[in-house]
This record gives structure tokens, sequence and C-alpha cells, in this order.
């Protein structure tokens, strides 16, 4: 991903009121870790397991800090217990940021990733998860804006799903 | 040593804490002992200790207690490397541990009446405070320094298995009634909004 575009996404989350992300690294949206790092505004909690993640977001949401969840799409399939016990059960408002790796845009797709990417919106839709796809930069912030403003309005999680130019 | 006694020698101590409960009888025990509007007991296993480290980095001022089970840390074992590095020092973390799976028809033994010791795990992932407790006098010595110091501590209290929470008449409020209870007693006394957006 070319480095303007970890900036952008960054300032669009900062923009959009996100001051916490808990994320397990994976290697399509790296990029936006130093970028994270390097503000302040955030704080970040590097985890070793997506589940985790959810849950330690969770946390700083209802504490008082609007959260993220930074994440391969994997994360999701490791996660989806606590998305759906807290995230839609107990209702508790936070971001998804998801490596859409698999997916038929994906830069990098390969046997390897290609199952995984495929079910993944059927998992997110199975947890009546909304989401967004986004393939290049276009309107990136507003989108970004409108997805927390969605996780704010009906108090569950919602995904940013990263493909395309993203994964290059 | 009895898990409802246990409760029984920590909820006079609840000011303004915030206590995050998982699953199991500990629920029933403690939410019918404690009606505290910081309590926060979630239902599902394995994501406690995840929220009270959340809830415990972004309130470093207010103390964060987690009361965990065996099976549910078991469950969550990754939390405990994280929970090392981090060293969240307003973090208390109870494991009432009775080795084994207790629902009304099963009684199975959990890792924990074998081999594993998750004081000593917890230990190796870098919880410097972390000890276990056999009787009653040693969990009210390790409860009240948990309570008073700015010292991540975690403390694993073997407890017996024990039936009484099914006595125990079930909570009425739902979890989401349950969640605004604590999120609304949050943005009481930290002062700020909590849940966004326009009504």
């Amino acid at each position: 991903m070319e480095a303007q575009l970890a900036k952008r996404i960054v300032g669009g989350l900062k923009d959009a009121g996100i001051s916490f992300v808990s994320y397990l690294p994976e290697t399509r949206l790296s990029e936006i870790v130093p970028v994270l790092r390097e503000d302040p505004s955030f704080m970040i909690v590097p985890v070793a397991n997506e589940a985790e993640a959810v849950s330690i977001s969770a946390g700083a949401s209802l504490g008082g800090r609007p959260a993220a969840v930074y994440m391969e799409g994997s994360g999701v399939y490791v996660g989806s217990f606590n998305l759906l016990c807290l995230g839609r059960r107990l209702g508790v408002p936070m971001l998804l940021i998801v490596a859409h790796y698999g997916s038929v845009l994906d830069a990098r797709n390969s046997f390897v990733y290609a199952m995984p990417g495929i079910h993944l919106i059927p998992i997110l839709e199975s947890l009546d998860i909304q989401y967004v796809i986004f393939t290049n930069g276009d309107n990136l912030e507003t989108k970004i804006k409108g997805c927390v403003k969605m996780m704010h309005a009906i108090k569950q999680p919602v995904a940013l799903l990263f493909s395309g130019e993203f994964t290059i | 040593m009895n898990r409802y006694d246990c409760f029984e020698f920590l909820v006079p101590s609840m000011t303004d804490q915030l206590v995050l409960g998982s699953l199991s009888g500990q629920r029933v025990e403690w939410g019918h002992l404690s009606g505290h509007p910081g309590n926060l007991l979630i239902a599902i296993m394995g994501a406690a200790l995840g929220m009270g480290i959340g809830l415990a980095l972004i309130l470093p001022h207010r103390k964060v207690i987690v009361l965990e089970s065996d099976g549910s840390l078991l469950l969550s074992l990754y939390n405990l490397p994280t929970l090392g590095n981090l060293n969240v020092p307003n973090l208390s973390v109870f494991v009432f541990d009775n080795e084994v799976y207790s629902g009304t028809r099963i009684s199975e033994p959990s890792a924990t009446s074998g081999k594993t010791d998750l004081a000593a795990v917890a230990r190796s992932c870098g919880i410097e405070r972390a000890t276990t407790v056999r009787d009653l006098d040693s969990y009210k010595r390790e409860a009240t320094k948990a309570l008073n110091e700015n010292v991540l501590s975690f403390v694993v209290c073997k407890v017996e298995k024990t039936t009484g929470h099914r006595q125990i008449p079930r909570p009425t409020e739902d979890l989401w009634e349950h969640k605004y209870k604590f999120v609304r007693y949050l943005e009481k006394t930290e002062g700020k909004q909590i849940f966004m957006g326009r009504g």
C-alpha cells in the first residue's frame, strides 16, 4: 500500500473520532501501524489473538474511547464468537479494520488466501455486521466517517474491508 | 475455601471500582451479592479479562477488578502474554479455580485439576504478582493487597466445587439494560459522554 493511503486511513480514523486501536499485525495494511504509533492521540495495543483484540477494544469502547480492531480477514473467523457476544449481543460499538485477503481484487491473492477470502463476507453477514468495501482511495475519509457514525448509531461493530489498491 | 465466602469478603470493599465478570455460577453469585452499577457481568467465557484490560488502560485512575474462572481463563490464555507486557497497574485479576467445568448436568475436570498451574503460567508471561491462595485467610490478605495497591495482581483462588448458585434466582435485567446501567454510571462518575450520536 502506498504510504499516502496509509496516512489517509489513519487520518480518516482520527477525524472520525477513533482513538483506541488494538491489533494483530498482518501484511497488507501494516503500513498503518507506524503511522498510528507516531500519533499520540491514538492508544494502540498489540495483541496475540483477534478474539482478544475484540474484547480489549470492547472494554475501551464502553469505557469511553471510540475503539477499533485492526486485523487480517482471518481475524474475523478467530474473533467471531467475541464479535457475536460482545459486539452483537451486548451491543458494543467498535470499528473493524480488515485486510480482505483472498478477495477478488486482493493483489496478493493465491490458493493460500482465496478460500478464507471468499467466505469472509458470508461470515460478516451471518453475524449481521454492517460492512463497506474499499478498493481505492475515493471518498476514503467520508466513508470511514460514515462507518463510525453507523457504529455509534447502532451500537454494534461495523467493518471496513480493504482490498484492491490497499493490498498492493 | 468457598467462592461465595470470597465474594462476601470483597463486596463491602466495592466503592468506585469497576468489576468485570465472565460466566458461570460466579456471575450469579456476584450479581446476587452486589448490585453496584460498576459491575459489568458479560455472560461470556473468555472475554472478561480482555475487556478488563481495555477498561483499565483507558481509565488508569480507576481500579478495575476482573472475576474469572479456570474454564474461562483457559479459553483465553492469549490474554496473559499481552497483560504481562502491558503491566496494567490498576488491574486486579481473581481467578476462581474450582478445577472443574460445572454446569447443571456436568462436572468434568478442567486442566487445572491436573498439571496446569495458572499462577505459574501468568508469571511466565511476565505477571510478577501472580500467586495461588488455598484458604480464606490467605485470600483475604491477597485481596486486601490487590485492592489497596496500584500494582497488577493476579490471584488464583482455589475454591471448592459448589452448586449454591443454582439456588439463587437469576437476574431479570438483560445484557443491554445491564450495559446501559454500567455506561451511565461511568458517564456520571467520569463526567464524560460515552455513547455518541444525536437523539
